[in-house]
């Protein structure tokens, strides 16, 4: 079998390491022997704040190279917690972490050779240019000076970013400089390229340019494992992906797969208007999330005539401004799930078993999370 | 090879990252100097010349310190609240070369103020000021022990904490150090704590290199350093290694 060279100007370790874990792994020709290269494997990974938050508990997951896997989950459902145990800031609890089959629980540096990532904060890059900062970065992951300034080249085009280039930092937006942050990982990047809400702050535009180059990412053969809590980006843009909720992985598959769960629901959206109580729900109405103003009814699809009846009617009786009738997106088995999660929360009378490091979900009211989420994603979808 | 190409490139970019701070930093630094060397004398309405000789030479150790203990660990504050920290931290750099690039480009902002103010105390007092080659080793030590205690500081403390414990220190060197009043005019407790306290040997070597003819040091000043630049290097090594 031969191995395309797609990294033929990064002369890091983790390159060599990967192929040769490639080449070991091979099975050799045969019929029908696909290869299949997990680049990243979890397994029972569980991670303890001091204060007794279970941040992670036992996430079980694999990324294979060339794919683009997606880790959903509100704020502190344990996404950053996780990332932080792959690139060896955290010590696991329990569990393993192998990327390439290299346990980098036990060899933290080999993490830091194998993964580049783009960090949630935006990074304060004060002092330096794009060009520098990139430029520096990709030397300083280990690929060469000939090397890291073509591919800087093509992915400041590929960005659409040219213009500030030569700017110093300080002076570059929010947007601008997330871009930079991502071209600062993708410019050598490891066989696990770790993207933590890539796009916020980045204009509608650029943000499908930037896409574009995550997936190119995938072609040329890294593993991508890209955190969001974004559904509505996600669901066009992964292969598969993870729902992750107070620690746990609740849901696993490709964004065709989890839709399934929902192939003959539609999603009734209703907005009340100011003031209005929410109705009770009609009969053919299987759940219902309520958020704020905004009601998510979720009706079978051969109940679709009654659900506009219904919402007309509504309408009509001045309960609610306006409604759309819709085929049920990942949005909705998001808000199903992790909704339904929640409830089961507080059947039990049990909040805060999730928190990564205490910024603030813990404990707080499942309705609550779900509105803000919702909005959130909606927000996000809208622009 | 490539830990010095890392460290290179560090450099640089730690550099570039304090190039529009670094005039104001030397300017600073000089200017704190300066008020050490002419403006400390004015506090005596007589004085004669060794004693001049006497605060003219800590000047240099009263600023390393300062930067070390009070400059260093708002910068490690500041890295740890906005993510640069652990974004470096996460790079495949060797976590000994992330702290020597970082210590160097302090030595690179802190030097010019020193030697400047060095300069001129000479030229302002005619002092007899005869730089001993030692002072290169010694100016090292200084800043790498004073540095690491900054970095292990700011490290390990929450960082309203490290700022507070920094302000601390500031008047402790400032008033409380034998090191532009010899040691022998604090009650026997505070000098005998100074004995093992690296302030004062801070203050001796520098002193014993400046103007080693008036002010013999002794290998046990040295020594009693080193062993603190072991100490406080290895903590800040340690801490900036683990993982929580």
């Amino acid at each position: 079998m031969q191995y395309p060279d797609v990294y033929g100007y990064c002369h890091t370790g983790w390159y060599h390491d990967t192929i040769r874990y490639l080449k070991d792994t091979d099975p050799g020709p045969g019929p029908m022997k696909e290869v299949v290269t997990m680049l990243l494997e979890i397994d029972g990974l569980a991670k303890a704040y001091r204060k007794g938050a279970r941040a992670n508990d036992g996430i079980s997951l694999s990324v294979e190279a060339g794919e683009v896997y997606g880790l959903l989950g509100h704020n502190g459902a344990g996404k950053t917690t996780l990332v932080n145990q792959v690139i060896g800031l955290l010590k696991p609890d329990a569990g393993r972490i192998l990327i390439g089959g290299h346990d980098v629980v036990a060899d933290p540096g080999h993490a830091r050779r194998a993964c580049s990532i783009q960090p949630q904060a935006t990074l304060p890059i004060d002092g330096l240019t794009p060009r520098q900062a990139i430029e520096l970065v990709g030397r300083i992951r280990g690929a060469s000076a000939i090397d890291v300034r073509a591919r800087r080249a093509r992915l400041v085009d590929g960005l659409d970013i040219g213009e500030w280039l030569d700017q110093d930092g300080r002076r570059l937006s929010g947007g601008v400089k997330r871009l930079v942050s991502f071209a600062m990982a993708a410019v050598a990047p490891g066989g696990l390229v770790i993207l933590d809400e890539p796009t916020n702050d980045v204009d509608p535009v650029r943000r499908r340019l930037l896409w574009a180059q995550v997936r190119a990412l995938g072609d040329e053969g890294a593993a991508v494992l890209l955190v969001t809590h974004n559904v509505v980006e996600a669901e066009r843009s992964v292969d598969r992906l993870a729902i992750l909720d107070h620690g746990k992985v609740i849901v696993e598959g490709s964004p065709a797969q989890l839709k399934e769960r929902v192939a003959d629901d539609l999603r009734l959206e209703l907005v009340l208007e100011p003031g209005a109580e929410p109705p009770a729900p009609a009969p053919f109405v299987l759940h219902t999330v309520v958020t704020g103003q905004r009601i998510l009814a979720t009706v079978p699809s051969t109940a679709a005539a009654e659900a506009v009846g219904w919402a007309d009617s509504l309408k009509r009786a001045g309960h609610v401004e306006e409604f759309s009738l819709a085929p049920a997106t990942l949005e909705d088995v998001y808000v199903e799930l992790v909704g339904r999660a929640d409830a089961l929360q507080d059947a039990n009378g049990g909040h805060g078993t999730a928190g990564s490091g205490g910024d603030g979900a813990a404990g707080t009211d499942g309705a609550e999370r779900a509105r803000r989420d919702t909005e959130e994603a909606s927000r996000v979808g809208a622009a | 090879m490539s830990a010095l190409r890392s460290y290179g490139l560090l450099v640089r970019w730690t550099g570039l990252r304090q190039k529009t701070f670094l005039p104001f930093a030397i300017i600073i630094q000089g200017l704190f100097s300066l008020g050490i060397v002419i403006g400390y004398p004015l506090l005596f309405p007589q004085i004669d010349a060794r004693t001049i000789l006497f605060i003219a030479t800590a000047a240099p150790s009263i600023t390393l310190i300062t930067m070390g203990l009070v400059a260093v660990p708002q910068q490690v504050a500041q890295a740890r609240t906005e993510g640069t920290l652990d974004y470096m931290r996460s790079l495949p750099i060797p976590r000994l070369v992330y702290l020597l690039a970082d210590l160097t480009v302090q030595l690179l902002i802190v030097l010019p103020g020193v030697i400047f103010g060095v300069l001129v105390a000479t030229w302002r007092f005619n002092l007899p000021i005869d730089v001993s080659p030692w002072v290169v080793p010694a100016v090292i030590l200084v800043v790498l022990t004073a540095t690491s205690a900054g970095y292990a500081m700011a490290s390990l403390l929450p960082p309203l904490i490290a700022n507070l414990m920094s302000q601390v220190l500031v008047v402790l060197v400032f008033m409380f150090s034998p090191l532009q009043f010899p040691a022998d005019r604090l009650p026997d407790w505070l000098a005998a704590i100074h004995r093992v306290l690296p302030i004062q040997a801070m203050g001796e070597v520098m002193r014993g290199t400046l103007a080693p003819a008036e002010f013999p040091v002794s290998a046990g000043s040295f020594v009693l350093l080193g062993a603190w630049c072991v100490i406080t290097f290895g903590i800040s090594w340690r801490v900036l290694a683990r993982r929580r």
